[in-house]
């Protein structure tokens, strides 16, 4: 994934270098040489990627085990997909939590940017505290906390118990479970939350001055204005959120201690993935579900960059 | 972007770090492998098993004698949680980086023996099994081959919370006689004099020791001996049924009251006093013991008598195997040797993995034993007395039933599927993994 979504640092500068005059002097050649000694480390790194990526391809159409020598078995591993009562479960409970959780994130993460972009005093420390949650939502610590926040004697149901409210068991219950990961995910919204706030600053300030003097409310400068400046970084944090959820991991392998219950309502479709190859063993049928996720996540986003055309507005 | 002031830092000076860079970068990849032995001929072998730091510690100590024992041979460990320690062993296997000795649970022995990947432990002249009964070789053999022996053996029990149950003046019925009928109305007294604040019972539905218990009482085998699966499907659905009914008659806690099941003695909800009492692997009867505040008796689980047969056997707690890509199996062998018949090793272990496997060796730390251990062995011996139905290895795709099981017991904890539907769903799902 990380082949579609990373830009190569530097690659630009080094492309523009080598595409430059056919004659090039000595030291642009030693420069040159340096730049590529800089790009080495991402080389390497794509070695980690690339070679994964094919051989993964590979044993999506073998029986590999882990153990012995995977045997070529065609289609199988696709057409056994199309029978897997858990992976539908795994795709189910994926999309909700990507379709239900993205539009929130991005919602609230633009309206706190909207508010500390007023330009509050101690903008920076808000902005650090709003950005760290994002930094810890994906990590280990932060999921086991949530359990307990959320746990039956925790402090959401101790909270609802002042009011007389008997609260669910979030964390156990598997009709609320999921909704309990989708607000941890929501609590991340501090990375597209900064990114939101560096596009608002770009927002030129006399475009809000010719607006107020024609009379406009502030209702109608942010859908007139602001929106539609601001629209292709709507779009980025969009693509990038939802490449994210399609992938999440962390929070259902730990809210569940790996299982993807309770039953099965955390079964994210990356969690199914790795129950299938580790612990089941089956690193062909595995693999077969990591390119159809590939798959998954390519459609969206092209439907998205299609789509795309119709709302994001570049000022240019 | 901004264009960027040229900085003065001499070309080579940078390209020269780099390389060193690089290099540490590639030195670092090629740590955590095999380490290559000293020059003086001695082996290091790598030893992985699950379990709490005292596991760990009473185990070191075993393993300094083993060393003192066998010079030249340096035992180097690692565990985990046992649910960690399975993943990373997998990966450890599938990277073909496997440890050499490593503890195996019963429901993987064959998923990981039937691919090849264990060593035939009868093939070790280093390892001495003359004095391991046939009934304990037999639970990790498959085919004629044994892929794991029993580290030691137990089985499951009761151990309610004395204290609790004598406060609320609720006697203990005899346990080597009661039914399940006779704990299901217990448990329900508990919780009518306690006011509900503890429950009767608190043993966990989804582990598959307690079905497995319960078919052999009906005269089923759960898996049976060529490694099929042999529990019907009413013995299933009365499983789900009796957690139905005792959670309606509140001897039970209610759904989702269990958040974390399977961790430590000391996170057990036994130890936090809201169960009065829980199904345990009798090994970890001292453990519990010492956790929980008040006395806590080890009893023996339901309907023993009251059944077509004895549903107990003497389990293997869990399974030391060898792995077939071991490069010292020799000394690997010497190890489970030492593990299995050596008697100053066992005093520093006793009986945290089971009563040793050797009855020698049993005899020999029983007078080391504190009162709880001696609990457990004498419960062991005294059950062994009877005459208990043979039992089998797991088969090949028992940690989907596994899996399948707390799956599915969650569904209808939380009355998404009825006991029938649930025990359907199980044999369905069972009998796809194993026979697969």
């Amino acid at each position: 994934m990380s082949v579609l979504t990373k830009q190569p640092p530097g690659a630009a500068p080094a492309a523009a270098a080598a595409g430059g005059k056919p004659r090039i002097r000595p030291s642009r050649r030693k420069k040159q040489r340096s730049g590529y000694l800089f790009l080495l480390p991402w080389f390497l790194g794509m070695l980690f990627t690339v070679i994964p990526f094919f051989a993964s391809l590979y044993l999506a159409f073998t029986d590999y085990n882990l153990f012995t020598e995977p045997n070529f078995v065609g289609l199988a591993n696709f057409q056994a997909m199309f029978e897997d009562p858990r992976l539908l479960q795994s795709l189910k409970v994926t999309f909700i939590y990507t379709f239900v959780s993205v539009p929130i994130s991005l919602a609230v993460a633009l309206l706190v940017a909207l508010v500390l972009n007023r330009g509050l005093q101690g903008l920076s420390i808000y902005r650090s505290v709003y950005y760290l949650p994002s930094l810890l939502g994906g990590s280990v610590a932060i999921v086991m906390l949530w359990r307990y926040i959320f746990g039956n004697d925790g402090i959401v149901n101790g909270f609802l118990g002042l009011f007389g409210i008997q609260g669910p068991a979030w964390v156990t219950d598997p009709q609320f479970s999921l909704s309990t990961l989708i607000v941890l995910n929501v609590w991340t919204f501090g990375s597209p939350m900064v990114i939101f706030l560096a596009g608002l600053r770009q927002v030129p300030g006399m475009y809000y001055e010719a607006a107020s003097i024609d009379g406009a409310s502030r209702w109608r400068q942010f859908r007139s204005i602001t929106l539609p400046l601001i629209s292709p970084i709507i779009f980025f944090n969009l693509i990038m959120q939802l490449i994210g959820s399609f992938q999440t991991f962390t929070q259902g392998y730990v809210m569940s201690g790996g299982t993807g219950g309770p039953a099965d309502s955390t079964l994210f479709y990356n969690l199914y993935l790795y129950q299938k190859g580790f612990t089941e063993f089956e690193m062909g049928y595995a693999s077969a579900m990591a390119w159809l996720l590939l798959m998954i996540i390519a459609i969206f986003t092209a439907i998205n960059f299609i789509a795309s055309k119709f709302w994001v507005f570049y000022d240019n | 972007m901004k264009k960027t002031t040229t900085t003065h830092i001499p070309r080579r000076t940078v390209l020269g770090a780099a390389v060193v860079a690089a290099g540490l970068a590639l030195s670092a990849c090629g740590g955590g492998g095999t380490t290559p032995s000293g020059s003086s001929g001695s082996v290091e072998l790598n030893f992985v098993f699950w379990g709490d730091a005292n596991r760990a510690k009473m185990t070191e100590a075993a393993l300094r004698i083993f060393e003192k024992k066998n010079p030249g041979i340096t035992v180097k460990t690692e565990y985990q949680d046992s649910g960690p320690y399975a993943d990373k062993l997998a990966t450890r296997f599938a990277g073909g980086n496997p440890p050499d000795v490593l503890a195996m649970a019963n429901r993987s022995l064959l998923e990981y023996a039937q691919r090849g990947t264990l060593a035939d432990l009868k093939s070790f002249s280093e390892l001495n099994l003359d004095k391991v009964p046939e009934s304990t070789l037999s639970r990790g053999e498959v085919d004629g081959k044994l892929y794991g022996l029993a580290t030691g053996v137990t089985t499951i029990g009761m151990v309610v919370n004395k204290t609790i149950t004598d406060q609320a003046g609720v006697t203990i019925p005899d346990d080597k006689t009661w039914s399940w009928d006779d704990y299901a109305k217990f448990a329900t007294e508990v919780t009518q004099k306690t006011g509900g604040k503890v429950y009767g019972a608190g043993y966990d539905v989804a582990t598959e020791t307690g079905p497995i218990l319960l078919a052999r009482q009906r005269g089923e085998d759960f898996y049976t001996k060529d490694n099929k699966l042999g529990v019907s499907e009413k013995t299933i659905e009365d499983w789900f049924q009796y957690s139905v009914d005792l959670r309606k008659s509140g001897g039970y806690p209610p759904a989702g009251f269990f958040e974390q099941i399977g961790g430590s003695p000391a996170q057990s909800y036994l130890a936090k006093g809201t169960v009065a009492s829980q199904i345990i692997p009798i090994n970890n009867f001292r453990g519990y013991n010492e956790a929980v505040e008040g006395e806590v008796v080890l009893l023996r689980i339901p309907g023993e008598t009251t059944g077509e047969r004895r549903g107990y056997s003497a389990d293997p707690t869990m399974l030391w195997s060898i792995a077939a890509k071991s490069k010292h199996p020799k000394e690997a062998a010497k190890l489970v040797d030492f593990l299995t018949n050596d008697a100053d090793g066992a005093a520093e272990v006793l009986t945290q993995r089971g009563v040793p496997i050797n009855p020698e060796v049993a005899a020999a730390i029983t007078p080391k034993l504190s009162a709880d251990d001696k609990t457990f062995v004498d419960m062991m011996a005294a059950i062994q007395e009877d005459d208990l139905p043979p039992a089998y290895v797991y088969p090949k795709g028992a940690s989907v039933v596994a899996d399948t099981l707390k799956q599915l017991t969650t569904e209808v904890e939380f009355g998404r599927v009825s006991p029938a539907d649930a025990a359907k769903t199980f044999m369905e799902k069972s009998n796809a993994a194993i026979n697969k």
